[in-house]
């Protein structure tokens, strides 16, 4: 079915077998919008390179660079005061919040529903908005820099009230859309029991992040970072991996962000926001994980005279193709799109270094 | 004003391509037209995926070199009389990818979108501003409705 199609939200083929209207097997392939960011930071100095990570995807973009910051930051042994951790925590989980909005957003589009579609578009704008006081823009924020965040990120008693006001609005308006969406019996029929993914393939795929979760498993490597440890929370899971509990388990995390926020809003530590008292040096290739909005985001590399090299990035829609791939296989062919839009792909970030070599 | 113009002025097909940008300037696209604060659906702007029936179309990112083909065989699909708008920084200069400041040019990249299909109105922008995209919109209007 197709084949490289530009006028696809994003570009990439999907190849689906089909017998009887059934899929038989399914083949989706990557690389169309390869741009080749890692060769592009090589050489660079390590600012402006963490800068450029911000541009591998629009929908994560916090995320990308507070990761690409944490692999200088531990290269150089740097810590960072607490109340910049607690500012890039709540940014982090804005964007979670903002990114799991959009995904219910599109995957009600597709179920045919355009009006919970607008009123989630609606609700996510809140969250534009908050990140824009934040950072400064819509989309690229850039808040985390080496040694802690940007003094522009700085949250006054103002900007608090602000996030305050404006996470009370998401938690409320999401839980009245979660109560008409799962009292819906038209959607409900639509969406229960198709495409499921089991426990076992998911762990065997590798798949991360909500897709994981939403088959039972257990974990979240927000669980394992440091920075997360002063803050409660509970990680979400579902039974049956199909698109009923890929979108619940959307809902019921945004709910959680909202609680993370509001601790670190509580418990706001005083003090500055940036450590500028750190001294360049080499070191090797450092590697860091971090729980991007879709999975497990991993970056690499190493620095010499102040100038990134050797990097490498992969991000989870990467892990979570295989996923995609094996829950159509058995399906009717009027599912397919649900199957694929279920693991909230983001082909933007996963055309990344294609060639794999064995040393 | 002709019945064609007059016609064409209550339904206004946009249509958006995304030639390998970051995503960021497409949601923001969709999100001029979609989402109820911005709503271009006021000003009778629909989103279109087929461009068949596409009057504008929004391109956003540097366009690959995968790319460049398929962008400009939509060129071609369009009925004329058609306009181009090219969305945020990558689509007008090629943007970071293109490693401007950098030694070496990237391999990657065939745009920006100038070198490959005529342009009529530029967004700046990273990534561009629901608004900017409207008023981008707005402003060749005239020009789409003058043409025969």
């Amino acid at each position: 079915m197709g084949t490289v199609h530009s006028a696809a939200i994003e570009p990439y083929r999907a190849r689906l077998f089909v017998e009887d209207e059934i899929v038989k097997d399914a083949e989706i392939t990557v690389g169309v919008n390869h741009r080749g960011v890692e060769r592009i930071m090589e050489g660079l100095p390590v600012e402006k390179a963490n800068s450029l990570t911000e541009k591998i995807c629009g929908i994560c973009s916090g995320v990308h660079l507070w990761n690409s910051v944490l692999v200088a930051e531990k290269g150089l042994e740097i810590e960072i005061p607490e109340r910049a951790s607690y500012i890039r925590i709540i940014v982090a989980e804005l964007e979670r919040i903002h990114s799991h909005l959009l995904y219910l957003a599109h995957g009600n589009e597709v179920l045919g529903h355009e009006t919970f579609s607008m009123r989630l578009f609606y609700i996510r704008e809140t969250v534009m908005e908050l990140l824009r006081m934040i950072g400064g823009n819509r989309v690229q924020y850039g808040v985390p820099i080496i040694g802690g965040v940007r003094p522009r990120a700085e949250l006054d008693e103002m900007k608090t009230q602000k996030i305050r006001e404006g996470i009370d609005y998401i938690r409320e308006k999401v839980k009245e859309f979660a109560d008409r969406f799962t009292s819906d019996p038209m959607i409900m029929s639509r969406i229960t029991g198709i495409c499921p993914l089991s426990r076992k393939d998911a762990l065997r795929l590798a798949v991360t992040g909500p897709t994981l979760r939403a088959t039972g498993v257990e974990f979240d490597l927000r669980r394992e970072m440091e920075c997360y440890d002063p803050f409660e929370f509970d990680i979400i899971t579902q039974d049956d991996g199909d698109v009923k509990s890929n979108l619940l388990v959307r809902v019921f995390e945004i709910f959680e962000s909202v609680k993370i926020i509001r601790q670190a809003l509580d418990n706001l530590p005083e003090g500055a926001v940036v450590d500028r008292s750190w001294e360049m040096q080499d070191t090797d290739i450092t590697k860091s994980y971090v729980e991007a909005p879709r999975g497990t985001l991993y970056h690499s590399y190493a620095l010499e005279d102040g100038r990134v090299r050797n990097v490498v990035i992969r991000t989870p829609s990467m892990a979570n193709i295989g996923a995609m791939q094996h829950a159509l296989i058995g399906h009717h062919i009027t599912d397919a799109q649900l199957g694929i839009v279920q693991c909230d792909p983001c082909f933007t970030c996963t055309d990344r270094a294609i060639e794999i070599v064995k040393i | 004003m002709g019945i064609r113009s007059y016609a064409r002025a209550r339904a206004i097909h946009a249509m958006l391509v995304y030639t390998g940008g970051c995503n960021g300037c497409d949601i923001e696209i969709v999100n001029a037209v979609f989402s109820p604060k911005y709503d271009a659906e006021q000003y009778k702007i629909f989103l279109t995926w087929n461009p068949r029936e596409a009057d504008v179309l929004i391109v956003t990112g540097p366009v690959t070199k995968q790319n460049e083909k398929p962008l400009k065989e939509i060129y071609k699909a369009i009925p004329e009389p058609k306009l181009v708008i090219a969305a945020g920084a990558c689509a007008l200069m090629g943007g970071v990818y293109k490693n401007i400041h950098g030694d070496i040019p990237s391999e990657e990249i065939a745009g920006p979108v100038e070198k490959i299909i005529p342009v009529d109105a530029k967004v700046p922008g990273c990534a561009v501003r629901p608004e900017d995209v409207l008023s981008g919109v707005v402003s060749i209007l005239p020009k789409l409705l003058e043409a025969k």
